[in-house]
């Protein structure tokens, strides 16, 4: 507890234009209570790598100028939100049918939606604009207290920074935002599996120690028949190039030491890994076992240890299943571009940042 | 002006700095996009989010304008008088207003379409002529109408009415903008508005549309370049006898470029036009000052008289301790016109007025005479060229941005302002509902950029043409004379303002294809148009001209049909 407040009283230290000496006290206070619910996480944190987070913690109060160092990840902001509002629209297009007016302009409407290591907010608040309950966790605590500020300053946004219960002014059209410093193992220590219908982990992969159980744990916390979003780097010499030797060494976009090579995942692994994961059998099945109807609850549990993915089709999924997108930096545009599905050279459009949506397999 | 808050910079400054010091977050009410100006721009900005439901539904609009948004709406002349504030409004920017709903309250019996243009050099003779006919109109569209002319006031009125079924924008009229803070806030405030009746407004989204000395600018510390044409405009609306059955109808402009500016005639109805008329700040005093019947000879003459004479009468309008007197002026324009031996039956007459019988010949080569000048509609303004360095604010004064002649003033030469600010305002529209389909913040540099990226090399390019040409026909040195004559020069700057006139506005609507093609098409007839003018001297040479023009013409068409099939 105390060391918590110790870094975060360094974090904000570092950061002296943005905070006020006026506002300091009621800032981490605000951040102390938010990060007293994930004390017993802070131990824990398996897949947290503790020199990534110093790395964003340093930067971290720079999450909002967005000509700064996060300027590009602004920009790729819309493109994955379009990525995502597609896809669900899509998914629930197929499910049920022609949608409502109101369902397409607020697509996640009564979602609940986290996005695992939010960083300053960036997708969260638009996540949250589109009608998603949304939470968004973070390693850094000074992340999260960017973060927070950020989203405070918004009257638009229902954020909440005293938990899950406070629900207040139902009147406006986003859903609620909250954010907390924990990691995603510790959630899902705390919350149990199945519980969201979107879970987004947007530039965070290529980031963490151990992506194998990174992705088990997100994949957890999907309801069945939910999605999940990941946007990561190709681990390719193309990527290598344009990522960090072009973007860190060479023009200084970026903060030397933010990627590490080895670290990208390429599609074909995502891909291979979700064929492989199948979900763990839900404890409600198990207690449905000692039903009297053995037959269908023993179909429903064969059901959920379906794998992800059944079968690739030249190397790709089926569209119901997962989808892999390319996103390429259009420098003269000064834009990214979702790379449209069905476009030729599919490989080299995913060959240095790419989207991935897997979906889990429904339970009925 | 509506839209103008004469508020210098200095005083915004100060203003700010002072309110600055004061932490005056406590009582402001939150509104997501306060627009800033209620003229043309501001409120067909207010009228395009209000026909978007996703905006309508999910943020909250605020215009504000300093003067009486009531009297705009109870405007109306009787039938036959016109303001003199007129825009021709390009085909692009009424499928725009179409679109969003409003061009259904404009009394569309008020407005004139133009059908042809016709602008010749005041030295030379030498003539374009752009028929409407030539280009492809857009689906819906009367074929052969290049634009229509509208009063600003007719617009301004059938936005209000369209805004009238929209109650969720909020108009706040008759309220004075005092000033612009920036909110104390870590990591970046929000602008606040401060009203002169006490309230403060928090923009998650400011919008300048509040005319050349916008007050939103001077906030966003966004700095702009330009310079005052040593040129004043004198506007007025003119009657004049109406066309007879065997001309064509009056639905052709009339642009003559002279050494002292361009005069334009712009037709608004049968028996009515718009003048605008630019020249010198001494001549426009003078001819603002003179009495109708002056002007309108000096008008008439204007567009008839070599230029020779047109400098004396300049002169003698300059020179004269008493304003001079109609009778005096019409003997001075009739000894001009013998000289130069002018053929009292031709459209080149001023005093004798041929206006019945069989009309001469040439007709159509220039305006109908004026035979009065509509009272109280005589004005003149100074020309300016300014162009911001930015549109969208960033810093300290995030969260702004900037449309119409907040952003860009421009040469009136072309008839573009308006239409550069209804094309501005088009793109901010879509900008601002594809950031928020996207759920993005509106107020953020990240969702305004596309807006920015859109408008400002588009406005750029037209402004830069349009200051160009006003250079370019000022001149009076031979070989720039010589050029032009011959269409030289004319011909480089044909295919941008060609573009201007007719569709660049509101870009987006016609694929560059077309336009491309079209361009080829005018600049075929422009050769054929010059070569006329030039010819006129000799017949021998108008033979030869004529058949070498037909075969460039020829070619240019060959050239350009595969591609538009």
């Amino acid at each position: 507890m105390r060391a918590v407040r110790r870094d975060l009283l360094t974090a904000l230290r570092r950061t002296p234009s943005f905070i006020h000496i006026r506002s300091l006290a009621h800032q981490s206070r605000r951040t102390l209570s938010s990060a007293t619910t994930s004390q017993a996480a802070d131990t824990s944190h398996s897949s947290v790598n503790p020199d990534e987070i110093a790395h964003f913690s340093r930067l971290s109060s720079m999450w909002w100028d967005e000509r700064g160092e996060f300027g590009l990840l602004h920009k790729m902001n819309p493109v994955r939100m379009q990525f995502i509002r597609d896809k669900v629209l899509e998914i629930m297009r197929d499910d049920e049918g022609e949608l409502s007016a109101e369902r397409e302009r607020n697509v996640l409407q009564g979602l609940d939606v986290l996005d695992v290591g939010c960083g300053g907010g960036l997708l969260c608040e638009s996540l949250a604009r589109q009608g998603g309950n949304t939470l968004g966790i973070d390693a850094s605590a000074s992340n999260i207290t960017i973060a927070s500020l950020h989203a405070s300053s918004d009257p638009a946004l229902r954020f909440s920074d005293s938990g899950p219960s406070a629900s207040s002014s139902s009147h406006t059209k986003g859903g609620q935002l909250r954010y907390e410093h924990t990691s995603v193992e510790a959630l899902l220590a705390r919350e149990g599996p199945r519980r969201f219908d979107v879970v987004c982990s947007m530039e965070v992969l290529e980031h963490v120690d151990n992506p194998r159980q990174f992705l088990q744990h997100c994949a957890e916390l999907v309801k069945p028949g939910g999605h999940l979003f990941l946007s990561t780097i190709s681990r390719t010499p193309l990527a290598y190039l344009l990522t960090i030797f072009a973007a860190e060494h060479l023009l200084r976009l970026v903060t030397p030491g933010t990627h590490t090579y080895a670290k990208y995942v390429k599609p074909a692994e995502l891909l291979g890994f979700f064929q492989a994961y199948r979900s763990p059998p839900s404890p409600s099945t198990s207690t449905t076992l000692s039903t009297p109807t053995p037959s269908t609850s023993a179909e429903s549990a064969a059901d959920a240890t379906r794998p992800w993915i059944s079968r690739l089709y030249g190397g790709v999924p089926a569209r119901t299943e997962a989808e892999t997108r390319g996103i390429v930096y259009v420098p003269w545009n000064g834009e990214w571009t979702l790379v449209p599905r069905g476009a030729p050279g599919k490989e080299c459009a995913e060959a240095v940042n790419y989207l991935f949506w897997v979906r889990r397999p429904r339970e009925d | 002006m509506l839209t103008a808050f004469r508020v210098s910079k200095r005083r915004v400054r100060l203003a700010t700095r002072a309110t600055r010091s004061l932490s005056t977050t406590a009582n402001h009410e939150e509104s997501d996009i306060v627009i800033v100006g209620g003229g043309p721009a501001g409120l067909t900005l207010a009228s395009a989010l209000g026909s978007s439901h996703a905006v309508r539904d999910t943020l909250k609009v605020t215009l504000i304008e300093a003067g009486d948004l009531d009297k705009v709406r109870g405007w109306s002349m009787q039938p036959g008088k016109f303001s003199n504030r007129v825009s021709s409004i390009t085909n692009a920017s009424q499928a725009f207003l179409q679109d969003i709903g409003a061009w259904d309250h404009v009394g569309v019996e008020r407005t004139c379409p133009i059908e042809e243009m016709q602008v010749w050099d005041g030295i030379s003779d030498a003539r374009i002529m752009f028929s409407a006919a030539e280009m492809p109109s857009p689906a819906g569209f009367p074929q052969g109408e290049m634009a229509r002319l509208t009063e600003n006031l007719n617009l301004q009125r059938a936005l209000l009415r369209h805004l009238a079924s929209h109650p969720t924008i909020q108009l706040l009229d008759k309220v004075k903008l005092q000033s612009i803070s920036c909110e104390e806030r870590e990591g970046g405030g929000w602008p606040l508005v401060h009203l002169s009746d006490g309230r403060v407004l928090r923009a998650r989204l400011l919008v300048g549309a509040d005319g050349p000395n916008s007050p939103v600018r001077a906030f966003s510390g966004i700095q702009s370049y330009g310079w005052a044409y040593d040129t004043h405009a004198v506007v007025a609306t003119l009657d004049h006898v109406p066309r007879s059955p065997f001309e064509p109808p009056n639905t052709t402009a009339y642009q003559r470029f002279l050494p002292t500016g361009p005069i334009a005639f712009l037709p608004i109805s049968a028996t009515a036009s718009s003048l605008v008329w630019s020249t010198t700040p001494a001549l426009a005093r003078r001819l603002v000052a003179s009495e109708p019947a002056v002007l309108a000879d000096m008008i008439n003459a204007a567009f008839r008289l070599p230029e020779v004479s047109m400098r004396y009468l300049h002169d003698r309008l300059l020179e004269a301790d008493a304003p001079l007197s109609a009778s005096v002026l019409r003997d001075e324009i009739a000894f001009r016109e013998r000289a130069h031996g002018v053929d009292p039956r031709s459209a080149y007459a001023v005093t004798v007025g041929a206006t019945t019988g069989v009309p001469p010949a040439d007709a159509d080569a220039v305006p109908p005479l004026v035979t009065s000048i509509q009272p109280g509609t005589v004005a003149s303004f100074p020309l300016r060229y300014n162009h911001a360095d930015a549109y969208v604010g960033e810093g300290a004064g995030a969260r702004t941005v900037l449309v119409g002649d907040a952003a860009h003033t421009v040469h009136p030469l072309a008839g573009q302002g308006l239409n550069m600010g209804l094309a501005d305002v088009e793109a901010l529209a879509r900008c601002i509902h594809d950031a928020l389909s996207r759920g993005g913040d509106i107020g953020s540099y990240t969702a305004l950029l596309p807006y920015a990226r859109e408008r400002y090399f588009e406005n750029h390019k037209i402004m830069s043409a349009v200051d160009k040409l006003h250079k370019l026909y000022a001149a009076q040195s031979a070989p720039v004379v010589w050029a032009r004559s011959v269409g030289v020069e004319v011909l480089n700057e044909l295919d941008t303002l060609k573009a201007a006139v007719m569709m660049t506005a509101g870009s987006g609507r016609y694929s560059s294809q077309s336009a491309k093609a079209v361009g080829w098409d005018l600049a075929a007839s422009g050769i054929e148009n010059v070569a006329r003018g030039v010819g006129a001297a000799k017949s021998v040479t108008d033979a030869l001209i004529g058949i070498a023009g037909a075969g460039v013409q020829g070619l240019l068409r060959q050239v350009t049909s595969p591609r538009r099939s």
